[in-house]
């Protein structure tokens, strides 16, 4: 029983597993940081996954839990962190069939990303990931009138910084 | 450029080139959590267990000094209530505790870890308190009863007036509660002030979104 749970959770996260790349990558400024919260992510979403029913979707299930371990229960690793790091790490994604216009354009998303404080974060992170505000609200815990306006915010801070 | 643009390019971001095995993630899921409601909790269980400890291992020739006094069943009655709350302490922090879920919404999960650390608060009001309201009771049978109070203080039968050895007795005590209050008040500010900066501020960040209307 046991066994087959496991093999279940390890298909279903591998196959998800970047979402929570992603998620890494907007709360994390470096490696070490990266995968730090990416090991906390996967223990959370195992300690829970008995519970999961499968009346929503794993990847919804994925995305509620990272965000929340990534703004309530993740402890900021001590060692201390290079700024420097930050252009080089997020972005070590295949280039191949990528062209260098996007990939700028990428390279500065995520570094407008990091200026925002956590909440903003993740509402930004749910609308680039085309989330619907039903689910963003159901995920932060928030009625949908607040997630508009709090959305609306958030993508006016983002702009500025990406415009300024 | 607008966001919509950026929103595409997004879209189109690769896949991580460093995607974890199955072999990786069995490991990590099997791994030791780290999160912020873990160390409230060993934080926590240290707190309490230090109040049954200092209970422990108090000295019997401390607590002699109450028996000429007859606070001994004070004392007693007073050390039973004491277990008592702890140990209902302890359920309603442990029951707090695993009520912890990281599947809940944000809110609502920070909500629940606030309430583990807020258990922890309200038992070392409740010490705190506690240990006041003792004070005084003992403080006013030894004060009431002065010559054996000062025979209690002064048990080689110095040579010592009697007031200035009573004040003196009353001053070491209110500078030894100060200090406690201090080294509990920078233990709270490290401890817990680090330990839930970021969570605080996310709390409110989220918490003002409520009052948006």
């Amino acid at each position: 029983m046991q066994k087959d749970l496991e093999s279940k959770f390890l298909l279903d996260f591998e196959q998800n597993q970047n979402i929570v790349h992603k998620v890494c990558r907007i709360y994390t400024t470096n490696q070490d940081a990266h995968n730090d919260l990416f090991q906390e992510v996967v223990i959370q979403l195992w300690k829970n996954y008995s519970k999961f029913r499968g009346d929503s979707k794993f990847s919804t299930w994925m995305y509620r839990v990272a965000l929340n371990t990534a703004i309530s229960l993740y402890r900021k690793s001590t060692r201390s962190i290079k700024t420097q790091d930050i252009d080089n790490f997020a972005y070590k994604i295949k280039s191949s069939e990528y062209d260098d216009t996007e990939e700028l354009q990428l390279k500065s998303l995520y570094k407008a990303i990091h200026e925002l404080n956590d909440i903003d974060k993740a509402l930004i992170f749910l609308y680039l990931e085309d989330k619907p505000y039903k689910e963003i609200s159901e995920a932060l815990g928030i009625t949908q009138v607040n997630a508009r306006v709090k959305m609306n915010r958030a993508k006016e801070k983002l702009k500025n910084i990406l415009n300024p | 450029m607008d966001l919509d643009t950026y929103k595409k390019t997004w879209g189109n971001q690769p896949e991580e080139t460093n995607s974890v095995s199955k072999i990786d993630i069995y490991k990590m899921a099997h791994s030791k959590s780290s999160s912020v409601v873990k160390w409230v909790f060993i934080l926590g269980v240290l707190e309490l267990s230090l109040g049954i400890c200092l209970n422990l291992f108090i000295p019997d020739s401390y607590i002699d000094v109450y028996s000429d006094f007859n606070l001994i069943g004070f004392l007693n009655y007073y050390m039973i209530l004491s277990y008592i709350i702890i140990v209902l302490f302890l359920i309603l922090f442990y029951k707090n505790y695993k009520a912890v879920s990281a599947v809940d919404n944000t809110k609502k999960l920070m909500t629940k870890i606030l309430r583990v650390r807020k258990t922890v608060k309200y038992y070392v009001y409740y010490n705190l308190i506690g240990a006041f309201i003792l004070i005084i009771i003992i403080n006013s049978v030894m004060f009431s009863n002065k010559e054996l109070f000062a025979k209690t203080l002064n048990p080689n039968n110095l040579e010592v007036d009697i007031n200035t050895l009573m004040s003196g007795a009353l001053i070491i005590q209110i500078i030894g509660a100060l200090m406690v209050l201090l080294i509990i008040w920078l233990f709270y500010k490290v401890t817990y002030g680090t330990l839930l900066k970021k969570l605080n501020k996310n709390y409110k960040e989220l918490d003002s979104l409520e009052h948006l209307k």
